[in-house]
């Protein structure tokens, strides 16, 4: 029988149902107030006379959605093993490595584009292998692995590229970057491809659905029967294949392989997940939150910068939302008096 | 401050802990009620009961951890509280030192740190002075005659000797050991046999010395070898206080349960007589070895329960791991329709049939921030996928069916579990297993923190599936429950089964009999 007459986060106090609706107010604001504020953004940047010109251009527009592409995808690449809670912060250092990898096959080794592309995944998915093996079997902390793996991958770029911006990589990959389909840029297309698929992989496959079982309570997940390790190690090989997605679009964008373009992706990849986890579906990892945190992110360091602010705003802007963002939702989720699996 | 404290100079009660009419209720239950008793200075005294009988209780009352009713009065010593005022600080400084079940040691700190945590930290120019640390824990150790290097780590120590360790922490030496009370809960119950015998001679010697000693102990053996007195709860209620020269195992036993033990009075009332034509056996365990059980042979029928009676620490728990796959074991196997289970595969257990709901509901049965279907259907979740669809629709619907026949009291059905009571979460945890349809249920004290509108439910589903010609093997401290649910029960203790029994024999007295007394042939010294 459902009980729709009693509230079951506060049963036992005598004030159930004069708490009722308050719950529901701060439950719908926390629920979406990332998307108000991302919102409300726009509109200030849209208005305000500084900005009001440019911001809203299609140039700009494109411009922003198209570079956050690849940003969006190597959030997504870090998503996959967060949900298991399970950190990969190699993402960006694959990224740049393949970038490089490829730029560097294609002009310097000369080889065929699409070999190329598929040389660079193929990487990707195998320094992957490499972090999902050594912490699902090893039993190594995610943490220390994939930054140890991070360090010693830019060492690796470092000798493919003797520390030189390789130039020349072939048209048609920057054609794919800088081209738009039906008014939106080719990247954009590529990642709501990726996203798609990612939360697919999460909500319609039983591994994804075990994976944020996982995530959930490890000891619960253990003896209904998932397979733990095995789960854990295809979740970092699916992130190191985005993120080799991720990095031949950074190529495809910038045209050069930048031997320390990569790392800088990683704190806004994760940054971007742990804003997402606040919102859409408050205290999980989620595909929708997971991209609105880029775009809040991204249009925030936009507008501040069409605004002329100068240099020092864009990682106080950066690294303060994702404080306060992170620690509101903590707050909220106290007062509920729920856990959340993130915080 | 409002520590409230009379000074009571009386020389026949200033010796010892003095106890009058404490009382504690809580919503629904009383779990104290109107109990007094004395502990003379200088003496070891045994607290017995069942369970629910209000050991715990009292001794969280006398902890300052829950406030007893108005109306009682604790007193030790030269000091006297009421009930309701008794605080952890009044407790201290009343002499009452504490060493509970859960020990509360740091496994990867040294002995002195242990003993020491919690305490001012020994400072010298305002930095730690571990040299003196360290002298004053050996100079703890040394005066309990305990041989332990404060300097070593506690993982390296033996575990009757972490015990010492707590003990030691709880005592300073700044304590007049006579005017202090030592208050153990369960010390032997983690511990094997001749672990425990160490333990109990180390008490001993802190008795002749003068240390009064107040303990809960479930092994009649070792309070009969040990106190110099003892009381009895049941039901919350004092029922008998006395030397232990003037009682025996027999009546202590009966003092405990309520009833008369005498084998011919079958109380064949109490359950329905449940002769049922003999069935197949289902699953068959040969000379299991796991955590403390050697030797363990046991088999179980289709429909038929099987209940497992223990103390703590008996490894009843380890058992249902061991066949469910979730625990490696020595020796033996575990045979299941005629096939050898994998040692240690919880996914060919599932295969198989097998089903286990833990003990530890929220740390290893529910994944609390999901809703209950993804809760539901986590043992199987390939059951809704279809080539390249996921069935949540389907989830969902057969979600709320499962709600309405397990009765889960929720504000809708995708309701994220932690916003559900204990009995209601266990209800979900029961029904994932129930909706795989399996023929061998191993329950970990199902009704363990559950209400009684929820035990009841509980209780009905487990003899449904019984009834549906599913093994059930149930482990439980409650022994209504075992009585009211189980065809067959075996008692594990010293390492194997101590006894088993069926149909007319089976009643209270013979299960506490077999659980509490030292059996015969079980001192494995």
């Amino acid at each position: 029988m459902i009980d729709t007459a009693s509230d079951p986060h506060t049963a036992d106090t005598r004030s159930a149902v004069a708490q009722r609706p308050r719950i529901s107010i701060v439950h719908v604001l926390e629920r979406f107030a990332l998307v108000w504020l991302l919102l409300a953004m726009i509109i200030f940047f849209a208005l305000y006379s500084k900005t009001s010109g440019v911001f809203l251009s299609s140039a700009n527009i494109s411009n922003v959605v198209a570079n956050e592409s690849v940003t969006a995808l190597a959030a997504l690449a870090a998503l996959i093993p967060l949900v298991a809670l399970r950190f990969d912060v190699s993402v960006g250092a694959v990224l740049g490595g393949v970038s490089v990898l490829v730029a560097s096959l294609t002009v310097n080794s000369g080889w065929a584009l699409a070999p190329a592309l598929l040389a660079g995944l193929a990487a990707g998915a195998t320094i992957g292998a490499v972090n999902g093996y050594v912490i699902a079997y090893i039993g190594a902390n995610s943490f220390i692995i994939t930054l140890g793996m991070s360090t010693l991958l830019a060492g690796v770029v470092s000798l493919i590229s003797h520390d030189n911006t390789i130039v020349g990589v072939p048209q048609a990959l920057l054609n794919f970057g800088n081209d738009s389909w039906l008014g939106v840029p080719r990247p954009t297309w590529l990642l709501i491809l990726v996203a798609l698929l990612v939360a697919y992989l999460l909500r319609y496959t039983v591994f994804g659905r075990q994976l944020v079982q996982i995530g959930s309570n490890p000891r619960s997940a253990r003896l209904v029967g998932i397979p733990i390790k095995r789960h854990v190690l295809r979740a970092f090989v699916l992130a190191g294949t985005v993120a080799a997605i991720a990095g031949a679009l950074e190529l495809a964008r910038t045209g050069s392989g930048d031997p320390g373009a990569g790392q800088s992706f990683t704190f806004d990849a994760l940054a971007a997940c742990f804003l997402g986890s606040t919102t859409i579906r408050p205290g999980q990892f989620n595909v929708a939150g997971t991209i609105v945190g880029v775009l809040f992110v991204a249009v925030g360091v936009n507008g501040l910068t069409l605004a002329g602010a100068s240099d020092w705003v864009q990682p106080a802007f950066d690294g303060g939302s994702i404080v306060v963002a992170v620690s509101l939702s903590a707050i909220l989720a106290r007062r509920r008096g729920l856990s959340s699996a993130v915080l | 401050m409002p520590v409230i404290a009379i000074t009571d100079r009386s020389p026949a009660h200033a010796a010892g802990l003095r106890l009058r009419s404490l009382s504690k209720s809580f919503p629904g239950t009383r779990a104290l009620d109107d109990v007094s008793f004395e502990v003379a200075r200088g003496t070891i005294h045994a607290l017995l009961g069942g369970n629910g009988s209000g050991k715990s209780t009292l001794i969280k009352v006398l902890a300052g951890v829950e406030r007893g009713d108005p109306g009682g009065t604790v007193g030790f010593g030269e000091s006297t509280a009421p009930s309701e005022h008794v605080t952890p600080d009044w407790a201290a400084a009343a002499g009452l030192r504490f060493v509970h079940q859960d020990l509360g040691l740091f496994e990867n700190l040294s002995v002195a740190e242990n003993i020491h945590a919690g305490q001012r930290t020994p400072r010298r120019l305002g930095r730690i002075d571990w040299r003196r640390m360290r002298r004053d824990a050996q100079s703890a150790l040394d005066r309990l005659e305990i041989r332990v290097d404060a300097g070593e780590s506690l993982a390296a120590v033996r575990p009757a000797d972490r015990t010492l360790v707590a003990i030691a922490r709880a005592l300073p030496a700044a304590d007049d050991k006579a005017r202090t009370l030592l208050v153990l809960d369960e010390p032997t119950a983690r511990l094997a046999a001749a672990e425990a015998h160490m333990l109990l001679e180390a008490l001993r010697r802190y008795a002749e010395r003068g240390q009064t000693i107040l303990f809960v102990s479930h092994r009649l053996e070792e309070v009969f070898a040990l106190a110099d007195a003892v009381t009895v709860l049941r039901d919350g209620r004092h029922v008998h206080s006395g030397d232990i020269d003037e009682t025996d195992e027999t009546t202590v036993v009966e003092l405990m349960v309520g009833r008369l033990i005498s084998r011919d009075q079958t109380n064949a009332s109490l359950r329905p007589s449940r002769e049922r034509p003999a069935r197949a056996t289902i699953m068959r365990v040969d000379g299991l070895a796991v955590g403390p059980l050697r030797g363990i042979d046991l088999t179980v029928a289709r429909g038929e329960t099987l209940g497992i009676a223990g103390l703590v620490g008996s490894g009843r728990t380890e058992l249902l791991e061991a066949i469910f796959g979730a625990r490696a074991y020595d020796e033996g196997s575990v045979e299941f329709e005629g096939h050898r289970l994998v040692p240690g595969s919880i996914s060919a257990a599932i295969r198989a049939g097998i089903s286990l709901v833990p003990e530890d509901r929220s740390a290893e049965g529910v994944f609390s921030n999901l809703g209950i279907p993804e809760n539901l259907s986590a043992s199987d979740s390939r059951r809704y996928s279809r080539k390249l669809v996921f069935r949540h629709a389907q989830e969902r619907s057969e979600a709320a069916r499962m709600i309405q026949l397990m009765e889960i009291r929720a504000a809708s059905v995708t309701a994220s579990v932690n916003s559900l009571s204990g009995g209601n979460q266990q209800k979900v945890v029961l029904g994932r297993w129930l909706a795989m349809d399996p023929k061998l249920l191993l329950l970990d004290e199902p009704t363990q923190g559950v209400d009684i509108a929820a035990r009841h439910d509980i209780h009905l589903q487990i003899k449904a599936m019984a009834g549906r010609g599913c093994a059930v093997l149930l482990v439980s401290s409650d022994l209504d429950e075992l009585l009211r649910l189980a065809d067959r029960i075996v008692v594990l203790a010293a390492g194997r089964v101590a006894a088993q029994a069926k149909g007319p024999e089976l009643d209270h007295a013979w299960l506490a009999a077999h659980m509490y007394a030292s059996n015969e042939e079980g001192t494995a010294a």
